[in-house]
């Protein structure tokens, strides 16, 4: 069949940056590592020299692009305005696509690639509450395939047979993004590709092949002040209708969990199904032994135990999850309970310092996160747990 | 701000029908009520009864919601055997007073509120809707305010909102009577405590143990040591397919000795005749081989629930004729020989394969009790204050005499009254105290169950002491001597009673309503005259923690209960008859966990006593 | 409030876009021996995240008398998930968009199909369009805007709250925005109609006045009544009678597919774990005194 009519059409890897108070958000620059890490790689085996370009819209961003190739990137596309102060989905979503197709700036950028260039070859966005839709409907003003909530990123050439998409015949589609996504239970990886239909009756290009990427997952790279790059501004078309959301107010609020000024966290997961209310009332004594917040696993925030309103209420909650998709903690004590170990939720609590963790089942992974592994039922061992501690306490205060 | 014609406060019967009578006057009104759903916080002993007294009308149910309320609404059975037991341990010296309790009704149904008080929000919500009002469960209302002619009602939940008159049903520890300075708290003298458990039973078992039709129904009830020497009595009433087991006690019997709730109803589930009315075949599960794998043991832990489940639940559906029937509607099985057979192998497989026991116990489904008011001492002697009514036992106005103990119905006549003087207020539109509040008042008096309240029924009396003919004479004689000839002499009677209501009540209770009449009479006639009744087996009755376990609660992180006198005496004895143990002593002080509050209002004399937030609190299944 | 309105105009069209998904509660959901989910033993039921989209879009029904259309693109049994949504959010209309050539659409040709659906519905262009968060199982959180990019409409995300001013004909929303690193921001923004709105999973309708909470029951009531008899609301669209383009529709309109599903490999141990039985009484004092240890009690000998 045709061979790939795109080359040349789409170049680079954008990154699309976020922001609060004149600082990027962590995992725009865990984007920008790994977008560095995957170009570096990229241009070895292919021999090119594509970029990774970042992308910034704000008000008086001029100084943040610096910092951004401090960290990786080898350009900085940015839009300035009053306007671009606060993320406001329509204006975004207008600009960056408005960018992404812009043939000025790619040939400030890299001349050798701005002829044929039509849009990015790949896309980054954060995996956050403001990236996730904004990465969505940009996608669709560029008619382009986007997979959310990415951990793991690999480039290869890939070998393709499918019924629609190349109509049952092997063809080789190159520089294929795989993006990999675990699922809610944190064992399975699915990956998603984004590819060309080359199928004839439905021929269609697709790109840029685009991913939204968990925060917490990838490096950043260590900030290198002499590292250097293009900064191209882009001045955007700021149409009244596009600028129709006013914000009225913007209040910050404190979580109402702090783990972060606890010594100690514990953690309970779904194996406390047989007695949701007792085991979790045990836990809270536990907690109060030892001045600890209390966290959860993912699995838990969805509510599937039946528990008194209070305690569904107060702990089954997202505000306490602990993980990729919740908080991340490093306390000087974690104890992790009922807690198998999926991978989201070690990524949530790795930093700790010290990892208790309390399961019947000592082949669940949560073996190999911890420092010390208590074989046992929660109900048989916390109950020990609490009168150890509280002997110790008034062992402890005799001394005092 | 809102505005609507009347809010009526408290969705229990009383509430329901005075919502539904001004629906039928086609009056706006809007029900506020406080539990998540109508009929949740609701308890009643209970019988529900129509009455047609000889002098004066009464409103009854059938007059608010229709003559095919009988047909209709969810009512347990006609009570057609009424009998009152003496009790002296083992043994018993019963009295058929059904001719007392058919006297001047119409029928008494028992009932469980849960059910017949959602149906009443059924039918009163068709009604109202069509006058532009409904009824709002979830919301607490937290005051009554008046501004310049205006009354403003402001709850926990809602934006506040105006109304023209109110009608407040929100029970015997009223807080809008409260809020208001309508009246003060009631005392312990004039309050019942009454606890209740509701028992599994199923229906064909219970009518062949109780001697009545599918279609009847049997009130017992208790006098004698089954009290434990407190002014009251203990009651066994028959449901569709369950058991009210309770009894109702004189609270200021409860002050002088004060003795746990749960006790209590205990001690008249021991009562050997309540243990073999109440008795039922359980299955007791076997502890489970600990040798065995996990797995195992959880798959036959499983296994062995799912068995016991359905064996329990087949067996209750095989049992009643409408249940059975629609088995065999649906096809899973062809005939009742078949549903039986199925039951017996389920039985046996329990015992064979899982080694399970089936033994004689009884099923115990909630734990409640509530505060009841008596009348004769409590109600109040003007019903309003200012643009608001009082009705049923938020105006104190229960019906205690002897064994006759009526709320219910007292209260749908009350709220009649109520809609009536506030409806025609409505056409006027003169809230004045004197065109409203007198006008109500006048109602209220004209009300036979008012008259009850105030004076000796001689009629009443006489089918009384009818139906105690059978009594050893010299018993009583010896105690009440001349009383006790003066009543049972046809003429002298009527001049007697006469008499007695000049003197009036209050003078005449205390010999009445004595630990004399209640306890040691029925004991002595028990003793004399009793024949022997034993039961053979001994109830597992459940602690109060497991009671306390199985009610279902909307917790509320705050406390709506405040202890104003941590170190006084009524709180101390508050320790022992809170009947769900919500307080107890730390270093001298009596503290309150809010918690396991079934708001009965037991404490609410010396407390801050105010219903938790809307939505919060008990959530009872049965009533 | 309190008489019934005459000749009553829609003041509002809104509308919901919901999912059928596999029931994820315990007791519902089956997990194969290594943790992962089976998806044959689990029922399905309307998602959670719809749910609560519904429930967003019943106080527009409370609040101004909205009328309300649910829509889905399914197989023929999401005609259930219709039903439920009905009973939450008393539905005057339901759409069901099915057809084999939807199938293995990925969100973009998902959005293209609810697009045109939407665009169907009745009672004229819709003001408010609805979706839940994310759905539990493909939980991209893509299809919401993507489809209000289709439409054209201005999409609010994460919104925790919302109300309509229908003089001025905007929606005033209160959004939970979560800054990685830095601290969660509530939002309150005024977009005029039309939007679209994915509603925050901790969305709660609150209804704060009297003739409010009466309109509640009523239209519960009237739900109840509705979802009974369910099929006289619904209408059913294969891919010819919503006149979509079949290349943007199904796997064909589908820029991304997926190449393969696999188990997480075990990473590498990073820690070494002491294991510790439960029932040695002598360890577990040890384990305490480690403990008291960490959180700078003193050390005891």
């Amino acid at each position: 069949m045709t061979m790939i009519t795109s080359e040349g059409s789409y170049r680079h890897l954008y990154v699309v940056i976020e922001h609060e108070e004149g600082k990027p958000i962590p995992v725009s620059l865990e984007m920008l590592g790994e977008a560095r890490r995957l170009m570096d790689d990229f241009n070895k085996r292919y021999s090119s020299n594509e970029k990774v370009v970042a992308v910034l819209l704000g008000n008086n961003v001029r100084k943040l692009c610096e910092e951004l190739l401090f960290y990786g990137a080898d350009a900085v596309i940015y839009a300035e305005s009053p306007e671009l102060q606060y993320s406001r989905n329509l204006i975004d979503t207008k600009i960056i696509s408005e960018i992404a197709i812009n043939k000025e700036c790619v040939a400030k950028i890299s001349p050798d690639y701005v002829e044929r260039f039509k849009k990015p070859r790949y896309m980054f966005f954060a995996a956050d509450n403001i990236g996730r839709h904004l990465s969505s409907t940009v996608l669709v003003e560029l008619e382009s395939g986007l997979a959310s909530d990415i951990n793991k990123l690999v480039i290869e050439d890939l070998e393709i047979k499918h019924e629609h998409k190349t109509k049952g015949q092997a063809m080789t589609y190159a520089k294929t993004l795989e993006m990999y996504r675990p699922d809610f239970s944190g064992f399975l990886w699915t990956t998603i590709l984004c590819l060309d239909n080359r199928n004839p009756a439905i021929e269609r290009e697709y790109h840029p092949q685009a991913c939204s990427i968990i925060p917490g997952v990838f490096q950043p790279l260590m900030r290198d002040s002499t590292r250097s790059g293009i900064i191209v501004e882009h001045v955007p078309k700021l149409e009244e209708q596009d600028l129709n959301v006013k914000i009225l107010s913007r209040k910050i609020i404190k979580s109402a969990v702090d783990f972060d000024t606890s010594k100690a966290i514990i953690s309970f997961g779904r194996g406390i199904k047989d007695l949701p209310e007792e085991n979790i009332k045990l836990i809270e004594e536990l907690a109060k032994e030892l001045d600890a917040e209390i966290g959860i696993s993912l699995p838990i925030s969805k509510k599937p135990y039946i528990a008194s309103e209070t305690i569904t209420s107060k702990y089954m909650v997202p505000d306490r999850v602990i993980g990729t998709s919740g908080r991340r903690v490093s306390p000087l004590l974690y104890i992790a309970i009922g807690i198998s170990g999926a991978m989201q939720h070690i990524a949530g609590m790795k930093e700790s310092e010290f990892v208790i963790a309390i399961n019947p089942d000592e082949n669940s992974p949560i073996k190999d996160e911890c420092d010390l592994f208590i074989k046992g039922r929660m109900e048989d061992v916390i109950p020990i747990l609490i009168e150890e501690l509280r002997k110790q306490k008034l062992v402890m205060e005799v001394r005092k | 701000m809102e505005h609507f014609d009347v809010a009526i406060i408290g969705g229990g019967s009383a509430g329901l029908a005075a919502l539904k009578q001004l629906s039928n006057l086609e009056k706006q009104a809007v029900l506020i009520e406080a539990g998540k759903t109508v009929g949740s916080k609701n308890v009643s002993g209970g019988i529900l009864y129509s009455k047609k007294p000889k002098n004066g009308k009464v409103y009854n149910v059938e007059d608010v919601y229709g003559q095919e309320f009988v047909a209709n609404a969810p009512l347990e059975r006609l009570i057609t055997k009424y009998i009152l037991h003496a009790t002296s341990k083992d043994k018993i010296f019963s009295i058929d007073l059904t001719s007392a309790h058919k006297y001047q009704a119409n029928f008494g149904y028992s009932v469980l509120l849960n059910k017949l008080n959602s149906w009443f929000a059924k039918e009163a919500t068709a009604s109202a809707e069509k006058q532009g009002g409904g009824i709002i469960p979830g919301v607490h209302v937290k005051s009554i305010t008046w501004k310049n002619d205006r009354t403003i009602v402001e709850t926990n939940e809602l934006d506040e909102f105006e109304v023209k008159a109110i009608i407040a049903a929100d029970g015997v520890n009223s807080e809008i009577a409260e809020m208001t300075g309508a009246r003060n708290k009631f005392t312990t003298e004039e309050l019942y405590q009454g606890v209740k458990v509701v028992v599994k039973l199923p229906e064909e078992i219970m009518e062949q143990r109780f001697g009545i039709g599918p279609n009847e129904g049997a009130a017992h009830l208790f006098a004698g040591d089954i009290t434990l020497n407190h002014i009251g009595g203990g009651f066994v009433y028959t449901n569709r397919d369950t058991l009210s087991a309770g009894a109702v006690y004189h609270y200021d019997s409860l002050i002088q000795k004060p003795d746990e709730p749960y006790v209590l109803v205990n001690a008249i589930l021991n009562n050997p005749m309540v243990r073999e009315f109440i008795k039922d075949e359980v299955a007791v599960k076997e502890d489970i081989d600990k040798g065995l794998p996990k797995e195992e043991q959880l798959r036959t832990r499983f296994a062995v629930s799912k068995l016991v489940k359905t064996w329990d639940d087949l067996r209750h559906s095989y049992y009643s004729p409408a249940s059975r029937a629609k088995l065999i509607e649906s096809g899973k099985y062809k005939s009742e020989t078949e549903i039986k057979a199925r039951i017996d192998s389920i039985h046996q497989e329990l015992s064979d394969k899982y080694k399970a026991k089936f033994v004689t116990d009884y099923v115990e489904l909630e734990y409640s009790a509530k505060l009841v008011p008596d009348g004769k001492r409590c109600r109040m002697k003007k019903p309003y204050n200012k643009n608001i009514l009082f009705v049923g036992d938020a105006a104190g106005r229960g019906i205690f005499v002897g064994p006759r103990i009526e709320g219910l119905n007292v209260g749908v006549d009350d709220a009649v009254r109520a809609a009536n003087a506030v409806a025609r207020s409505i056409d006027r539109n003169n809230f004045t105290h004197s065109y409203l509040g007198e006008y109500y008042t006048r109602l209220v008096e004209d009300s036979p169950y008012t008259r009850d309240m105030k004076e000796i029924d001689k009629d009443y009396l006489k089918t009384f002491l009818d139906a105690t003919k059978d009594v050893p004479k010299d018993i009583v004689g010896s105690r009440y001597g001349m009383i006790f000839r003066l009543m049972t002499s046809g003429t002298l009677r009527g001049l007697a009673v006469g008499f007695a209501n000049i003197l009036g009540y209050d003078r005449l209770l205390p010999i009445v309503e004595s630990v004399e009449t209640y306890v040691q009479v029925p004991v002595e006639i028990a003793e004399k005259a009793g024949t022997v009744v034993s039961s053979t087996y001994t109830p597992t009755i459940p602690t109060i923690a497991q009671r306390i376990a199985k009610l279902k609660y909307d917790d509320d992180n705050l406390s709506h209960i405040k202890v104003l006198h941590p170190k006084n005496e009524f709180m101390k004895k508050m320790v022992i008859l809170c009947p769900t143990k919500c307080y107890s002593i730390e270093n001298d002080d009596v503290i309150l966990q809010h918690e396991g509050c079934i708001e009965c209002g037991t404490c609410a004399k010396e407390t801050e006593w105010r219903h938790p937030r809307g939505e919060k609190g008990i959530n009872f299944q049965y009533g | 409030m309190g008489k019934k309105r005459k000749g009553t105009m829609v003041s509002l069209n809104t509308a919901v876009i919901i999912k059928l998904e596999p029931d994820f509660s315990e007791g519902n959901v089956s997990y194969n021996s290594d943790g992962t989910l089976n998806r044959a033993e689990t029922k399905s039921i309307l998602g959670p995240h719809s749910a609560v989209a519904s429930k967003a879009a019943f106080y527009s029904k409370v609040k101004v008398g909205a009328r309300i259309s649910v829509g889905t693109m399914g197989p023929p049994i999401a005609d259930y998930a219709l039903q439920q949504a009905q009973l939450i959010c008393d539905a005057d209309e339901l759409h069901l968009y099915s057809d084999r050539i939807f199938a293995g659409a990925d969100t973009l040709a998902t959005a293209e199909v609810l697009k045109t659906g939407i665009n169907k519905m009745e009672g004229g262009k819709m003001d408010i369009v609805f979706s839940g968060h994310r759905a539990s199982d493909g939980e991209t959180g893509q299809t919401g805007p993507q489809t209000a990019w289709k439409l054209g409409y201005t999409f609010l995300g994460n919104v925790i709250d919302y109300d309509i001013d229908l003089e001025k004909r905007v929606v005033i929303a209160k959004r939970l925005i979560t800054l990685q690193g830095f601290y969660d921001i509530i939002e309150e923004v005024e977009a005029p109609l039309p939007v679209f709105i994915t509603i925050d999973p901790s969305y709660k309708a609150v209804f704060n006045t009297v003739s409010q909470r009466l309109a509640f029951v009523k239209y519960q009531k009237e739900a109840n009544e509705r979802a009974q008899n369910y099929k006289k609301y619904l209408k059913v669209f294969n891919a010819q009678q919503l006149g979509v383009d079949p290349k943007f529709v199904g796997l064909p309109g589908s820029p991304t597919i997926v190449y393969k599903v696999e188990k997480i490999p075990k990473a590498k141990a990073s820690r070494k774990a002491e294991v510790v039985d439960a029932s040695d009484r002598e360890q577990i004092r040890k384990v305490v005194m480690r403990m008291n240890e960490i959180l700078g009690g003193m050390v005891i000998k």
